[in-house]
């Protein structure tokens, strides 16, 4: 099957001011199937926009290659089906969003009633529909990035790419994007996309990359990874050694025990274990694991 | 090895070297001749204040304009040192330079004829976009065409001497009594803005002489004009030349009054300021007479079909135009290169 | 062809410099000249018809090249500066596309403002009952072919430069160009065989902003020039054009954003 998104050993090189070149991605291989949903995460500097500019073609690369549904990334027909969110945009300031649209439209392919038509639900949908013919340089750095979030889903393209796509927004504006791009997942679009927001990852997400320096250090499944990251608190009444193998253990008070499990496993022979042992199970309680605490871990333990 | 550096330090030094290679070359050929003329009658007095810069500016600007409409809008340009050198000539014309504001013997026009044009096409197509003609012995627009423009020169700035002397010099053309008041109330009107102006003085007193035949009045202008330079250290080049014909005016005037001993203290003075000036040697030791009678000799002297200032009774009522007087003759010797009034002062 | 993706670019360009107000300097510009025209009615126009015509085609001579230059440098450092041309190479276009597109509404942004002067120049010469003459026609023609140039060259140096660095030189080009040109002619006859070739050399390279003139054949009374004349020019903007503009892509369709 043609993946949504094929990089191969890529590397991409900068040119610094002071003419020293350096190498923002370094031999970096990932794929993303179409119909998922995957995130792109990584520190500052990792190399995640300069994967996402190779992917554009904004950027040549020094090394590998990329391709979107099986087209050389970057060329006029991959670029017909992605739509592309990039991180820091100011758009047009003397034009309207509607004229902003309609410009991008145009250079999509779209012409006359359809595209006015598109342009209009588009902005209604992403909220600006009352401001559509406002000029840009009157808007909010959120307003803006509802212009580009807008730009980006023009003639419905099969794969979104975007650069930091909550940048700005406020929760309600969070909330109505979520909605938005899981809509567009459920209609069988491709969502790749960097944020250093991880919980709209967690939310959005079913798979996450981490790179860090250029490489890719973690390619996991988000369920899995929550399932992985998941604590559960086991409190009872008994002695402490009744348990068996814990993570923690916690004399609360005389004759009240709790132990913390990292494993759901470890923690039904556990519970088997409280009651055979004639304990009594007080409370039991799962607590979600933190991404970002793992986020960084990961990072640390790469460095 | 970074190789950026070296290479972009041997880049910049070959163009430096290629560069002052191709100066040297040009720099002979490219010259750029003198100020046009006319535009250093007063350089200095400008420079008080920004408006006065301006004012100066634009008035040497529309000096150049006019030289260039007299031109038909043909750029001309003058002769280069090593052009001179090379005997290459200026492109004349046809009516004498008359209606000219520079020297047409000395120039030539920018764009050159298609044999001396190395630019194929391009220089077909800029000959053919410009105002360009072979101005080899051109003629000129007429010059009262240009009168508003010395106008608006002089209201721009009414220091620009140029612009009042060739413009009085042009109305002045017409010879009717009309026109000579006329040029002699500009030059007056020039004069009371510019009161210490040897020019000015000169151009009044020589209309005076020349055609009022108001000799005491002219007098008394070209001596302005001669007590103004003596006071004055510096002369540039304008008032040298009309310092010179102030002391040849003079000479005449008081050799014709009879005013023997003011005739001699005069040219004497400009012989020591012109020494090599033959017209004021001359003036100052006159040839012996000839002796045939002035009738024999101005009929045969005079041109068949000439028919003005026949009826002149003194030597120096000759005219700007038509004057063929042997006795002023001598100002066919002088001033090629002279700037403004050549009209006049030619003939 | 891609007409569509160019106009609809090039619309972007005029839209954004008429909102930004560039074409005021236009107006101001306009105005200064129905004052200066005011003020030589105070002298009379009698005999200051070449002079008016002359300062005419020297305004705007002048302040359309200013504009040329400045519009031709400044579109593409400008959507690199402010990232916009992000969303706009994201869509299914190429980067000549781009290119071309910007390059035709930078020329005719440069067109709207000489044709408004030009217009504004023209009423206050027919205050004064100068008429248009056909080679006052030719000369419009023939400046916006010229213009073109201009934004052309200036492109495609704002391309290898900062957008100040491009204007400057751009601006020596254009002003200096014909000098330079004078200056080989006056000197090709005096030179060494080595330096012809250089001059030819330099002749072929350099632009020819002064064929496009007509300038002073509209206002010292010269006819109308002939059909090839403008034909030529025509071609030669053309080809000139072409040529800037490719080696502005050859650099730019590799470049990193």
């Amino acid at each position: 099957m043609t993946h949504a998104i094929e990089c191969r050993d890529l590397v991409v090189r900068y040119r610094q001011k002071n003419g020293q070149f350096v190498e923002a991605v370094k031999g970096l291989t990932f794929s993303v199937e179409p119909g998922e949903v995957v995130g792109f995460l990584g520190p500052n500097g990792a190399g995640k926009s300069s994967t996402l500019k190779a992917l554009m073609g904004f950027v040549e690369p020094l090394a590998g290659e990329c391709s979107v549904f099986g087209l050389a990334a970057g060329s006029v027909e991959a670029k017909q089906r992605v739509g592309y969110l990039p991180e820091v945009a100011l758009y047009y300031p003397f034009l309207t969003p509607f004229e902003t649209l309609s410009l991008y439209g145009e250079l999509q392919g779209l012409r006359g009633p359809t595209l006015k038509k598109e342009v209009s639900s588009l902005l209604d949908l992403i909220g600006l529909g009352h401001v559509m013919h406002k000029q840009n340089r009157t808007f909010s750095k959120g307003m803006l990035q509802r212009v580009g979030i807008a730009q980006s889903l023009l003639g419905s393209p099969d794969l979104l790419i975007l650069d930091e796509v909550t940048s700005g927004l406020d929760p309600v504006g969070r909330k109505e994007l979520r909605n938005l791009l899981k809509e567009r997942q459920t209609a069988g679009a491709t969502l790749f996309f960097s944020s250093h927001e991880l919980a709209e990852v967690e939310m959005l997400c079913n798979r996450m990359l981490l790179i860090h320096k250029g490489q890719l250090i973690e390619e996991r499944r988000i369920d899995a990874l929550m399932e992985e990251l998941r604590q559960y608190t086991l409190t009872y009444s008994g002695n402490a050694s009744m348990v068996g193998l814990t993570d923690h253990l916690e004399a609360i008070r005389p004759g009240v025990v709790r132990a913390a499990f990292e494993n759901k496993e470890r923690l039904l022979e556990a519970v088997a274990r409280v009651q055979a042992g004639s304990g009594t199970i007080l409370d039991l309680v799962a607590r979600e694991g933190s991404l970002e605490d793992y986020f960084v871990d990961t990072i640390a333990r790469a460095a | 090895m970074n190789i950026k550096p070296l290479f972009l330090t041997t880049v910049s030094s070959s163009a430096l070297v290629i560069g002052g290679w191709m100066v040297g070359d040009l720099g002979g050929t490219i010259a750029p001749p003198g100020s046009p003329p006319g535009l250093d009658a007063h350089e200095t007095h400008g420079s008080t204040s920004l408006l006065g810069q301006f004012r100066t500016s634009f008035s040497s600007w529309l000096w150049v304009r006019t030289d260039l409409y007299l031109h038909h809008g043909v750029e001309m340009r003058g002769l280069t040192e090593q052009e001179l050198t090379r005997g290459k000539t200026g492109v004349g014309s046809s009516d004498n330079q008359d209606n000219a504001l520079h020297d047409d013997d000395a120039h030539v026009a920018v764009i050159p004829s298609a044999e001396h044009d190395f630019r194929g096409i391009f220089g077909d197509l800029e000959r053919a976009t410009s105002s360009w003609k072979d101005m080899r012995g051109h003629d000129h627009a007429d010059p009262i065409s240009a009168l508003p423009l010395f106008r608006l020169m002089t209201w721009a700035d009414p220091q620009f001497i140029p612009g009042w002397t060739t413009a009085s010099n042009v109305i002045a053309r017409d010879r009717s009594n009309e026109a000579l008041e006329k040029a002699l109330r500009l030059l007056r009107e020039g004069l009371t803005h510019n009161p210490n102006s040897i020019a000015l003085h000169q151009e009044i007193g020589q209309l005076l002489a020349a055609r009022r035949r108001d000799f005491a009045r002219a007098i008394e202008h070209l001596e302005a004009a001669r007590r103004l330079a003596v006071e004055r250290r510096e002369l540039d080049e304008d008032d040298l030349d009309a310092l010179r014909d102030v002391y040849r005016w003079l000479g005449m005037l008081y050799r014709d009054t009879g005013r023997e001993e003011a005739r001699k203290a005069v040219l004497a003075e400009g012989v020591q300021v012109f020494p090599d000036d033959a017209v004021i040697a001359r003036l100052l030791n006159p040839p012996k007479p000839v002796a045939i009678s002035r009738e024999e000799f101005e009929a045969k002297a005079r041109p068949a079909d000439t028919t003005d200032d026949h009826d002149h009774d003194h030597d120096h009522g000759h005219d700007h135009d038509h004057d063929h007087d042997h006795d002023h003759d001598h100002n066919h010797d002088h001033d090629h290169g002279h700037t403004h009034g050549d009209q006049h002062h030619d003939h | 062809m891609k007409f569509g993706v160019w106009k609809a670019l090039a619309r972007g360009v005029v839209l954004e410099s008429v909102r930004r107000k560039d074409l005021w300097v236009v107006a101001i510009l306009g105005f200064l000249i129905m004052a200066g025209a005011g003020m030589l009615g105070f002298f009379g126009l009698k005999g200051l018809e070449t002079f008016a015509k002359d300062l005419a085609a020297s305004v705007l001579g002048m302040f359309s090249t200013v504009m040329a230059v400045l519009v031709g440098s400044r579109v593409m450092p400008e959507e690199i500066k402010n990232r916009t041309l992000y969303p706009l190479l994201a869509r299914p276009i190429t980067r000549f596309d781009l290119l071309f597109g910007k390059f035709i509404g930078a020329t005719w942004v440069t067109w709207i403002a000489f044709l408004l002067l030009a217009g504004l120049t023209s009423l206050a010469l027919a205050m004064f009952q100068v008429p248009f003459e056909a080679v006052m026609g030719q000369y419009l023609i023939a400046k916006m072919l010229g213009l073109s140039v201009i934004v052309a060259v200036s492109m495609t140096l704002s391309v290898f430069m900062t957008a100040s660095a491009a204007a400057t030189m751009s601006f020596v080009l254009a002003f200096g160009s014909s000098m330079i040109i004078r200056a080989l002619v006056m000197a090709y006859e005096s030179s060494s065989p080595a330096f012809q070739v250089v001059f030819k050399f330099l002749n072929a390279i350099l632009p020819q902003y002064g064929l496009f003139d007509l300038g002073s054949r509209a206002a010292n009374g010269w006819g109308p020039v002939q059909a090839w004349v403008l034909g030529a020019l025509a071609a030669y903007a053309l080809v000139y054009s072409s040529a800037m503009l490719s080696i502005g892509w050859l650099k730019f369709r590799k470049q990193a954003i």
